[in-house]
């Protein structure tokens, strides 16, 4: 059983999806049972791979390997690494939490659930992909979906709503997919996210095509290429690029982010968590899985571009966010500027900074999560996301305002939050090579305070308007079950980080390994003590002990 | 040259396919004349069965590995033939069940239409065992006859006629072209059977004539700049016809660019393939650029059909036996999708009396089965995974890079972008855009057949496409030692029995 893990997390939701389709839309608490059912399965399955997965011995577990096409050299070729393991379990949790979120859609739920089971199941088939094909067939299948859910259940700009006139819509609506008129319907986010991401994703697909031509060994296989393929010169750079950039652009790295906050303003709550929380990490994932993989020597050569885009990402975010008036503009945007350190993390090229990337991708995913869903909670009640014109509402919500004053500690980086612990992972690995981007990083995070309580303070605080005092708290637990799913996790890894730290760990360590030809000068005591699990070791703060591990 | 007129009973295996469908055919008719009041449905349903007996005797000549060559040479039957024709067939089995309900708008002439399919699609096999000049000239002529009546089926249609006559004075044109293109190349090399040409030296006279007979096979596929009959000619014809001429004879004229381009010119491979790329580009760009601007869904699937074909030609221009088996699956998926999404609109055109893309405003909500399948057909057609269309597209470029065709392939995969637009602006219409009547659309069950039939095979070969590839992989083996102009002649085929 165990050794299908992988295999039951990736087709639960695809299974649930399927039931949904024979389940009329009448039966609300069928179509329920089913979504949550197998989102469920999946969770503990995930749940199970993390606590399962063997961070002494490293490499690719729980490895699954079924021949697709012979001609083709493909086959589903699944396995999970310390990188991959803790982004599957949060896009598990991000999908069994959405799915309570989206608990109270009324048009076309059972339509709603298919899309999103799908959508989670395609980011979690990325997570494990070890085939390139398969990666990029997933990847480009989390894509449609998005569409339909923006498209279906998001929601118009206040600007766009504002807009009077009949003859000035139809224009927007047809025009205004190419040359949007400054107030973005939901349409116009929907097609502009997925032409985005796909024209991005056709340059990585031909980026994976150069690389299966190159490498002449008739394979789609990672674990082939990585050990048989090798790429120098100027083709190496090109393949770099087209892969670094053609995944960047879902990350989403300035300037290629214009269609990320458009597309989370439109989104349904559920699905902004699943973007924000899981989709924006594919892009990372995927430069890590194939570039790093792939091409260790041009990835040492060319990381600094990333080191050098991060920066525009993490301040220009940062400062839309702050003058946005919007709820979800704001929380978009954040998590735009939070992934430029991910960013720097992965551009430093170093053990610490490379863990710390991935711990806040597991950490920024929780913290984003439960954002955006208090964002979804507050416009179910309101039915707007203008800031200005809210206020005071922790009067009527006071469950939903309390789990936001967490979310925004969460998403700052508080200690006790798994947040800071990447957070101070990232900023003290990547000092010695990037101290200018370290500042602009610390800088991004009190911008990050200041944009997050101002929005705080403007939707709970101060005065409220009369015609919201017949909104309602988040009081059953269907209602409070996934935003105390994502503050347990996100505090409970943040007081006890030692397994996530070693399987992250052991992920990284020997991608570093090879990128940088120098292994670890001495083993991270961690790392091979018997206490490798203990919740209590110290994370590696002193400039000793981060000098010993930093290969320079 | 010498005809061997001799025909054994075991030659006549050979033709079995082909003469029992002749034979169907008259059945077909006759009874149509002989009991006036026979319904149009059992006649449909009658030339099915004859299509799937045909169906059936492929297929054991497939298991049973028949093969060989009739007539000197003119007539071939080996596994790509069997391919072709299983592709004909299914398409036209598919289209007749899509017939069923569109021929009760016809207010004469109801058996006879059923007829012209058959016959229609008895040349287009014909066509796909054409071997030398002459049979492709005459099986090419025989199958268009059919679709020069079945397009301006609709007399009192103003566009039906007209799409007719274009169809028809275009047609013509093509033909010209082809006899005269055939006319030269006889004469400079003094033969007309394909395998035999290979090797000749590449003069003006003989470059003019291939010039001419891809310009007529080109107007048969609808490549860019062959194209300008296809808009009006889909839009105009009844839409069973658009559907059955959108795939069924793409597919057979791309038999004949196969064994014309990969056999007979095998040798100057690197002059043909620029053309072949040239036009590949073409068709690609225009075709999608041109479909984001149409307001009918007809005519988008028109122009999605012409870039369609470009994609196809990236296959042909890689020119190897990896190249020829991704065009052969590109079809396969493409006639599902194709056919389904033809299918759907049928079922919207019978209920709402129009092509329009804004009357599908809503159609999630008129009816969920119909929304969902085009859905997946027109994601299929963009490309999209885990659905067949994708496989096919990047099993093009996979055979097309490992020819080097980098600027091909940077064009095809913008393109896939470019598609991708046109195709979800019908998607919106269809999930986003409010309904603006709300009644529930009935479809009826032949229609509903097809649409099954369409997201079974989308679907299955999107997920699990080996046992497809294996058999595309399988029909192609004759190409497989094409490597230089020494090994172009194909290996001599073992006539059946002998």
């Amino acid at each position: 059983m165990a050794e299908y893990t992988l295999l039951i997390i990736l087709f639960a939701p695809f299974a649930g999806a399927l039931a949904l389709i024979f389940v009329s839309n009448r039966q609300v608490s069928l179509v329920r049972g089913i979504a949550a059912g197998s989102a469920f399965v999946s969770l503990i399955a995930s749940v199970y791979l993390f606590y399962a997965y063997d961070a002494v011995k490293g490499g690719f577990q729980f490895i699954q390997r079924i021949e697709w096409s012979r001609q083709l050299g493909i086959s589903l070729h699944l396995g999970v690494d310390g990188i991959g393991t803790p982004l599957v379990l949060a896009s598990a949790i991000l999908l069994f939490a959405g799915i309570f979120v989206s608990w109270h859609i009324k048009d076309r739920m059972k339509e709603f659930y298919i899309w999103i089971l799908i959508l989670a199941a395609a980011t979690i088939g990325v997570f494990m992909s070890l085939d390139l094909f398969f990666l990029y067939f997933f990847y480009e299948m989390s894509v449609i979906p998005m569409y339909l859910l923006l498209g279906m259940w998001g929601s118009h700009t206040k600007k766009y709503l504002e807009m009077t006139d009949t003859e000035g819509l139809r224009q927007r609506d047809s025009v205004g997919f190419i040359f949007n008129f400054g107030a973005n319907s939901k349409e116009y986010a929907a097609m502009k996210l997925v032409l985005f991401l796909s024209a991005f994703a056709v340059a990585a697909l031909m980026g994976i095509l150069l690389i299966y031509k190159f490498s002449g060994l008739n394979t789609f296989d990672i674990l082939i290429l990585r050990e048989q393929a090798h790429f120098s010169g100027p083709l190496a750079t090109l393949i770099w690029l087209l892969i670094f950039f053609g995944f960047a652009s879902i990350a989403p790295i300035w300037p290629l982010h214009s269609w990320s906050p458009v597309g989370h303003a439109a989104a349904p709550a559920a699905t902004s968590m699943l973007h924000a929380g899981v989709l924006m990490k594919l892009g990372h994932f995927s430069i890590i899985r194939v570039a790093f993989e792939i091409l260790p020597e041009t990835t040492r050569e060319l990381m600094p571009i990333a080191a050098v885009l991060c920066v525009f990402s993490i301040i220009y975010g940062g400062l839309v966010a702050y003058y946005a008036k919007d709820t979800k503009y704001v929380i978009g945007y954040s998590s735009s500027s939070h992934m430029g350190y991910v960013f720097l993390g992965m551009a430093a090229l170093d053990y610490i900074s490379l863990s710390g990337a991935v711990i806040y991708m597991f950490a920024h995913a929780m913290a984003t999560g439960m954002l955006f869903a208090m964002a979804g909670w507050v416009y179910d009640q309101t039915h707007t996301r203008d800031i200005p014109s809210l206020g005071g509402l922790s009067n009527r919500m006071p469950f939903i305002s309390a789990a936001f004053v967490i979310g925004c500690m969460a998403s700052i980086g508080m200690p006790g939050t798994v947040n800071f612990i990447a957070e101070v992972m990232i900023i003290v690995g990547s000092w010695n090579k990037y101290p200018f981007q370290v500042v602009v990083a610390v800088l991004g995070i009190v911008l990050t305070m200041a944009y997050l309580f101002k929005m705080m303070r403007g939707l709970f605080y101060g005065s409220m308007a009369e015609k919201y005092s017949h909104s309602h708290d988040a009081v059953t637990v269907i209602d409070r079950l996934p935003l105390l799913i994502m503050i347990t996790v996100s505090i409970s890894f943040g007081i006890f980080p030692g397994h996530l730290y070693s399987v992250v760990r052991s992920g990284v360590d020997p991608l570093i390994a090879r990128i940088t030809k120098v292994v670890p000068v001495a083993e991270h005591p961690m790392m091979n003590s018997p206490h490798a699990a203990s919740p209590l070791v110290p994370l590696p703060a002193s400039r000793e002990a981060i000098a010993k591990v930093t290969p320079r | 040259m010498t005809f061997s007129l001799t025909l054994s009973v075991s030659d006549l295996l050979l033709l079995l396919p082909e003469l029992f469908l002749t034979a169907w055919l008259c059945v077909v008719l006759i009874v149509d004349f002989s009991f006036k009041r026979i319904v149009q449905e059992q006649l449909a349903y009658l030339s099915i069965l004859g299509l799937v007996i045909t169906l059936a005797c492929l297929a054991w000549f497939d298991v049973t590995g028949i093969t060989g060559t009739l007539f000197g040479k003119m007539f071939v039957l080996d596994r790509l033939a069997i391919f072709f024709k299983v592709m004909i067939l299914l398409a036209t089995i598919l289209v007749i069940l899509l017939s069923i309900d569109y021929v009760h708008r016809f207010s004469f002439f109801r058996g006879e239409y059923y007829f012209l399919v058959v016959m229609s699609a008895l040349g287009m096999m014909f066509m796909t065992s054409a071997n030398d000049l002459l049979s492709l000239f005459v099986t090419l002529e025989f199958a268009t006859f059919g679709f020069y009546v079945l397009v301006s089926y609709l007399r009192d249609d103003m566009a039906s006629n007209e799409a007719g006559l274009k169809f028809f004075i275009l047609g013509v044109f093509a033909a010209g072209l082809l006899a005269y293109g055939i006319s030269l190349v006889y004469g400079e090399t003094g033969r007309l059977v394909f395998s035999e040409m290979s090797g000749a030296a590449p003069t003006t006279g003989l470059v003019i004539g291939f010039l001419l007979i891809f310009a007529a096979l080109g107007f048969k596929i609808g490549a860019v700049p062959f194209h300008s009959w296809i808009p009006d000619t889909y839009h105009g014809a009844p839409t069973p016809v658009t559907a059955f001429l959108s795939i069924a004879p793409k597919v057979a004229a791309f038999a004949i660019l196969l064994r014309l381009f990969m056999v007979a010119l095998s040798t100057f491979k690197p002059v043909w393939a620029l053309l072949i790329v040239a036009a590949s580009i073409l068709s690609m760009t225009y075709g999608n650029i041109v479909a984001i601007a149409q307001r009918n869904i007809k005519r988008l699937l028109a122009y999605s059909g012409i870039a369609q074909v470009g994609n196809v030609l990236i296959g042909l221009a890689a020119g190897t036996k990896m190249g020829t088996d991704s065009i052969l699956f590109y079809l396969l998926t493409y006639l599902f999708a194709n056919l389904g999404a033809f299918a759907v609109i049928m079922a919207i055109s019978n209920a709402v009396g129009s092509d329009e893309i804004d009357d599908y405003s809503g159609l999630n909500r008129r009816s969920p089965f119909l929304a969902f399948a085009m859905l997946i057909f027109l994601l299929s057609l963009a490309g999209v995974p885990p659905l067949a269309g994708f496989i096919g597209k990047l099993y093009i470029f996979v055979a097309a890079i490992k020819e080097g065709l980098y600027i091909l392939i940077t064009v095809g995969l913008i393109n896939i972008v470019v598609s991708m637009y046109y195709y979800l602006i019908v998607v919106k219409k269809m999930y986003i855009s409010e309904p603006l009547d709300s009644s529930p659309i009935k479809t009826t069950g032949p229609l509903r057949a097809v649409i099954y039939v369409g997201l079974a095979g989308t679907l299955v070969i999107g997920i699990y496409p080996q046992p497809f590839l294996d058999w595309a992989v399988a029909a192609t083996l004759m190409f497989s030692n094409l490597v230089g102009p020494a090994a172009s002649i194909p290996p001599p085929v073992t006539p059946f029995g002998g």
